[in-house]
């Protein structure tokens, strides 16, 4: 039993009356503590596949288990919960709170499970450190760059320790030695961590460098073969 | 099947077929009404609504009416009978083209997707829209609400153990206000808790289950109480039972209204119960704790600001409009200043202004900012004015009541033969009532009076001198304040009145001093100067200036009936007295028609033993009702009777509490307005802040609890507002007792402007400020929580 199940997902959008198929059948196995990279054509649906699995988003049908656990079973607050413990989100624009500043943005996951507030501001402090950022704790997200605030994304992602780290192109608007930082924290956090993470990306210098690689394509999601001869057809 | 719709409509169709039908019926009422027939109904309704099995009787009945009518035997509908079909005939045609005119959808011609066979996702596969047990929890909370109201009260005012027995003499019994109180409490801890319950279970607020409840479950009972008024059967049948709630319901004015108003306000409290169950079990099991909410809804924008605070409180206390019109100006002078002073500096330091251009930007308010303070403006003005208006009311109807009581008792005690003799024992048996503060006894009846020239029409009331003090507060009103005393020893009356006995001549604007004197009506042979005393009368104000007399002058006391046989009949008795004093009472009613003479002068004039009544002054003004039956069953009942203050004078204080009540929902208006305002200022939060909720439901903040924080956003404003509101309101009654805002006393009976804040009714305005704020934020708040995740995501 693989520890990310992905049974069947079908889901489509309506535009002006027609019916878009985006995902049509998607079946997939990750294991824990594997690092994975989703690649695909623009609108291939990568971020929609990825929704789907983070339960932001329902399908019109299909099954996903989690750790053994079926998940479209449970209701909008056991839901609510599982995100909170067992997801860290990462995307493309950092979706910092911007009255909050980044400590508290980091703490936030731990403060909506109502935990001591001062531990989690602690630990908060412990983890923007492990990611270079202590001198910017008390600053908010308009004052912080583009790739630093991305960091605090990450830090936030990984401050309840979740067993699975979804990112939705974490450096697509980030410069190539930014870009690069981040993908570096990526590896570490797999590394030491053991955290699952699946990591969709445009980048194919970052999809090479995973141990796993797949294609969104059709519809469907395959084992991606040399991700720099083949070129990706509609 | 068709994914779009399950029906299809031909307009053409649906509005000809609607035409046809709206003749049809017009044609039939027509016809009914012109034939009689539906008198002819609601009279075999009426009668069938005698038993308490009236439902079925009424079904029954009208069966066979229906049938009578059919056969046309009722009231010439036999001549009308083919007319009548012939509408039936246009209602039905009408019928049928509108349903030609509606169609199941076609099914739909693409094929079918891939995705079939495909596992369902529970949303879907779950999607269920109606609980049962809600509808129950719902509908059996109400009614038990509603009995718990009318038997609590009841069983309240009439006195009842803890063990539940009806016990006056023994139990807990408690005034009709104080009861109402009572079991308005526990109906609505009723009406609260099947909410809370219902909609925990279902989940969700339960629209549906909540209306049907509503209207077939909350409504039978406030209508059987309408009805009892117009059906005297049912009256009969009930009425007794119910008593207590329609006198209650009675006091504000009219009892229909109170009826529906505590409907309205059960369901009310049924709706905060759902809405609180809704929010307390967003997280799947019952979470009261809000702080995490309340640290992120005071980021979104504080309320408790001192400078916001201070603002509308100034706006609050200096009357509106110039305040905000200083606060413009200065304003404006303000930034004109601002901007001279960052170009000076720009012609000196470039970057160092744009520095203050920046600064200057970011405090500058967003639109929503601009919005809450509005909004907490709105509530303050709306409580102020309802708190201040409300106790000037007030204040004019305790000053009312005051002296209404002060000239009449609190209860009369009668008999219903005509003489009653027997007032010394019954008097001795009034006086072991507990709660009985003061009785007289008294001679009623209704005389005129005559002096120079001048006549009027008045009531003459005999009294007892020892014992009118402890009922009326005549003796305080007179003067000369010895002038009861007066009545007792009229021989007093001219001697320390200082007014000339002997005087001969005409005396223009005097009655008094003529010794020969001829009553303008009736010819008595006028008597001298050494006649004994004329007995004392003390008249009002308003009289002696409309009879023009003053203390010392004599008036003649006229009686139409009682007198001798004359030859057309009895002759009116007449008989002079001398004005003893003057009183006012503060009511130009009083004043001007009542008169006060010796209890057993009025017994030698009217040619009786006993007494018309007995006046009871009680030590609880609210609870003479209760006294007053006490009395009664004392008395063992018939021949005597009892009526207390409010019976007497129930037109008055009716149309007095009444005027209040919708004065009251008048100027609800105001914060019904500033409800509409809360609305606009949270959805304008909501949708700012949509982007965060999706981020922060993506990192597991459940619905309930974004409900919540929206919640606390709008509670915010109605608290501020609330207290704000109650300060100012309070703050400025204050002013007005202690300053004083004059009055015209000969107009207005009183010299200044009355106010009495009275605390319940202080506190139930409060009460409806806040749970209306709360009402309103509860709408935007849910909208906010039912954003899906991804929504606010996509929107980049």
């Amino acid at each position: 039993m693989a520890f990310v199940e992905v049974r069947q997902i079908f889901k489509s959008y309506y535009l002006h009356g027609k019916r878009i198929d985006v995902l049509k059948g998607v079946s997939l196995d990750i294991e824990k503590g594997e690092l994975v990279s989703l690649v695909g054509a623009s609108g291939a649906g990568k971020s929609t596949f990825l929704h789907v699995v983070g339960t932001l988003d329902a399908p019109a049908a299909g099954a996903l288990k989690v750790g053994g656990a079926s998940i479209f079973d449970k209701n909008d607050a056991e839901l609510a919960e599982f995100r909170n413990r067992t997801i860290g989100f990462v995307f493309q624009s950092h979706y910092l709170l911007p009255e909050f500043s980044a400590l508290e943005n980091v703490a936030m996951p731990a403060l909506i499970q109502r935990r001591d507030k001062r531990e989690s501001l602690k630990n908060a402090r412990a983890l923007l450190e492990r990611v270079g950022l202590a001198a910017r704790v008390d600053h908010r997200p308009g004052e912080l760059s583009g790739g630093e605030a991305q960091r605090v994304a990450l830090a936030r992602a990984l401050v309840l320790q979740p067993e699975l780290l979804l990112a939705d192109e974490p450096t697509g608007n980030l410069d190539p030695a930014t870009g690069e930082g981040i993908h570096q924290l990526l590896r570490e956090v797999n590394r030491d961590l053991g955290v699952t993470a699946v990591v969709v990306t445009h980048n194919e210098a970052l999809a090479s460098s995973m141990p796993r690689r797949l294609r969104l394509h059709g519809g469907q999601v395959h084992p991606a073969e040399n991700v720099v001869a083949s070129v990706p057809t509609p | 099947m068709n994914a779009e719709r399950q029906t299809e409509y031909r307009p053409l169709w649906l509005i000809a077929g609607g035409l046809v039908v709206a003749a049809g019926a017009f044609w039939m009422s027509v016809v009914l009404l012109r034939s009689g027939a539906l008198q002819y109904l609601w009279g075999e309704l009426e009668l069938a609504s005698q038993g308490w099995g009236a439902p079925v009787l009424v079904l029954q009945n009208l069966g066979a009416s229906l049938q009578l009518l059919a056969a046309g035997r009722g009231a010439g509908l036999s001549a009308a009978g083919p007319w009548f079909w012939a509408g039936a005939g246009l209602f039905v045609v009408g019928w049928s083209l509108v349903a030609a005119g509606i169609r199941r959808a076609q099914p739909d011609p693409a094929p079918p997707s891939e995705a079939v066979g495909a596992p369902l996702h529970p949303k879907l596969a779950r999607y269920r829209d109606f609980y049962w047990t809600t509808l129950l929890a719902y509908g059996g909370g109400l009614i038990a609400a509603e009995l718990v109201l009318v038997v609590v009260h009841t069983a309240l005012v009439a006195g009842v153990r803890p063990g539940g027995s009806l016990d006056p003499a023994r139990g807990i019994q408690l005034a009709p206000p104080w009861a109402f109180m009572v079991a308005a409490l526990m109906a609505s801890a009723v009406a609260f808790a099947a909410g809370f319950l219902g909609a925990a279970r279902a989940g969700r607020l339960g629209g549906p289950e909540a209306t049907l409840a509503i209207h077939y479950f909350g409504t039978p009972l406030p209508a059987l109480l309408t009805i009892l008024s117009f059906s005297p059967q049912l009256d009969l049948q009930l009425g007794y039972r119910l008593r207590e709630i329609t006198y209650l319901a009675g006091l504000i004015g009219r009892p229909e209204l109170g009826y529906w108003l505590v409907f309205s306000a059960l369901v009310l409290v049924l709706t905060l119960g759902i809405t609180s169950g809704f929010v307390a079990t967003g997280s799947g099991r019952v979470d009261l704790r809000a702080g995490f909410e309340l640290f992120v809804a005071r980021r979104h924008g504080s309320v408790f600001r001192p400078r916001l605070l201070f603002k509308v409180l100034g706006v609050l206390m200096l009357g509106i409009l110039p305040p905000l019109i200083i606060f413009a100006m200065v304003r404006a002078a303000e930034r004109a200043v601002e901007r001279t002073r960052i170009r000076q500096l720009g012609q000196a330091d470039p970057l160092k202004a744009t520095l203050a251009l920046h600064r200057q930007k970011s405090k500058e308010r967003t639109p929503t900012e601009t919005m809450t303070e509005l909004s907490v403006g709105a509530v303050g003005v709306g409580l102020m004015s309802l708190i201040i208006v409300l106790s000037v009311m007030s204040g004019f109807e305790a000053d009312l009541q005051e002296k209404i009581l002060g000239t009449n008792a609190h209860a009369v005690v009668q008999k219903y033969d005509t003489d009653f003799p027997e007032w010394k024992d019954v008097m001795k048996t009034i006086a072991q009532v507990p709660g009985i503060k003061g009785q007289t006894p008294f001679i009623y009846n209704e005389v005129m009076l005559t002096s120079e020239g001048n006549i009027a029409g008045t009531i003459i009331k005999g009294v007892d001198p020892a014992t009118v003090g402890s009922v009326s507060d005549l003796p305080r009103n007179v003067n000369p304040p010895e002038a009861i005393d007066f009545l007792s020893h009229p021989e007093k009356i001219l001697s320390e009145v200082q007014v000339p006995v002997e005087e001969e001549g005409p005396d223009p604007g005097r009655g008094a001093g003529k010794t020969r004197d001829e009553d303008p009506l009736i010819r008595i042979g006028g008597q001298g100067a050494r006649e004994p005393a004329l007995p004392g009368i003390i008249i009002g104000r308003e009289l002696a200036a409309q009879l023009k007399v003053m203390l010392g002058d004599r008036v003649n006391v006229v009686s139409p009936l009682g007198g001798e046989l004359g030859p057309q009949g009895p002759m009116p008795k007449s008989r002079p007295f001398r004005v003893a004093g003057i009183f006012y009472s503060g009511m130009y009613e009083y004043d001007s028609k009542f008169v006060y003479i010796l209890l057993d002068e009025a017994q030698r004039f009217f040619n009786v033993k006993g007494v018309t009544g007995i006046e009871l002054k009680v030590e609880n003004v609210d609870d003479a009702r209760r006294i007053s039956r006490e009395v009664l069953t004392r008395l063992k009942g018939y021949p005597y009777r009892t009526r207390d203050w409010g019976e007497m004078n129930k037109n008055l204080f009716s149309a007095l509490r009444l005027e209040k009540l919708v004065m009251g929902i008048i100027l609800s208006v105001i914060v019904i307005i500033a409800t509409g305002l809360i609305v606009a200022t949270v959805t304008m939060l909501v949708l700012e802040k949509r982007k965060e909720i999706s981020v922060l439901k993506a990192l597991g903040v459940p619905d309930g609890g974004i409900v919540k924080i929206f919640l606390a956003g709008g509670l915010q404003i109605g608290m501020a507002g609330g207290l704000l509101g109650l300060f100012s309101g309070l703050v400025w009654c204050k002013l007005i007792e202690v300053v004083g805002i004059k009055l015209d006393p000969e107009v207005y009976y009183i010299p200044a402007l009355p106010v009495r804040v009275e605390p319940l009714q202080t506190a139930i305005a409060v009460l409806i400020a806040v749970l209306v704020t709360y009402l309103a934020s509860i709408g935007p708040a849910l909208k906010a929580s039912r954003v899906e995740p991804v929504e606010g995501l996509k929107a980049e």
